[in-house]
């Protein structure tokens, strides 16, 4: 596993598709970012422009990846944790469920499917700290599933205006 | 050009100096003719949309030195949050054409692109 972390539009998104590219196909853009509201949207379509015609299969899903089954093995990005962790940790009717177990058995999941998996995180506990509890527990969560995943991950880079900086492995493009 | 980034009082200001640059060559969030400018990411809150009209004059700047904003919980208000994602846009157009990046931590420069002039 790979995995990409930085903070709001540090070129995360396009460094994983080059990454992809220079993978063999089947290629899976996995997408857990719920279309919802306006910047929910807006993201979306942005990510979607680019990706057009590189071969990417979509795959929607917003909680539960560990039941996810992928058509073949390939190379398999998925967007985002954040969203990932905020979808398993709050439902529509307002309950709160400690998200660390389900989002990283559903990273497990997929990385025993696929040939390459590219991982796609934030680093939101580096901001202002004046949360309300529920968004700071969220936070608190995140950073739980970031480290857990960069132990498991081979290679991990932040992102840093479009530069990849090695965290962890070596550079592989 | 140099692009310097680092969160607020990193030392991006104090690094920029040491390099030759004194206080009358640092330009406060406007573009003229002094040969560093510091707070860009205010000139882009500002005017979120007009990020490509900055580019050519950035570029032609010794230097040019940017808050990161981009970190911690994604904003609610749609401006803030738009004006994060266009700094962080116009730091990757700025670095891509930057002979050298820096990234300032607690005082300390790290060149994460090219070398320093």
């Amino acid at each position: 596993m790979i995995l990409l972390t930085g903070g709001s539009a540090c070129g995360k998104s396009s460094y994983a598709e080059g990454l992809c590219m220079a993978f063999p196909g089947p290629r899976y853009y996995l997408a857990a970012m719920r279309p919802a509201g306006e910047g929910g949207m807006e993201k979306i379509a942005r990510h979607r422009a680019m990706r057009a015609g590189k071969g990417f299969e979509t795959i929607e899903r917003y909680t539960g990846y560990d039941h996810l089954k992928l058509p073949r093995r390939g190379t398999a990005l998925l967007e985002c944790i954040c969203n990932l962790t905020a979808n398993e940790m709050f439902d529509e009717r307002g309950n709160i469920t400690d998200p660390v177990r389900p989002v990283l058995d559903g990273v497990e999941a997929l990385e025993r499917q696929c040939d390459r998996l590219i991982v796609i995180t934030n680093d939101v506990g580096s901001g202002g700290g004046d949360y309300e509890p529920a968004v700071r527990e969220y936070v608190r969560a995140l950073g739980e599933i970031n480290a857990a995943l960069a132990r498991r991950a081979s290679h991990v880079y932040e992102l840093m205006c479009g530069i990849p900086l090695v965290l962890k492995g070596e550079l592989l493009k | 050009m140099v692009l310097i980034v680092g969160g607020e009082g990193s030392g991006k200001r104090s690094f920029v100096k040491s390099l030759g640059y004194t206080q009358a060559d640092l330009a406060d969030g406007v573009l003229d003719g002094r040969p560093v400018v510091f707070h860009l990411e205010r000139m882009v809150f500002q005017n979120p949309d007009g990020i490509d009209s900055l580019l050519p004059e950035l570029e032609g700047k010794a230097a040019v030195l940017c808050n990161e904003v981009g970190s911690g919980v994604i904003p609610v208000d749609r401006d803030e949050r738009l004006g994060r994602e266009a700094v962080g846009r116009l730091c990757i157009q700025l670095a891509q054409r930057a002979g050298c990046v820096v990234r300032m931590v607690c005082g300390i420069p790290t060149v994460i692109k090219g070398q320093l002039p």
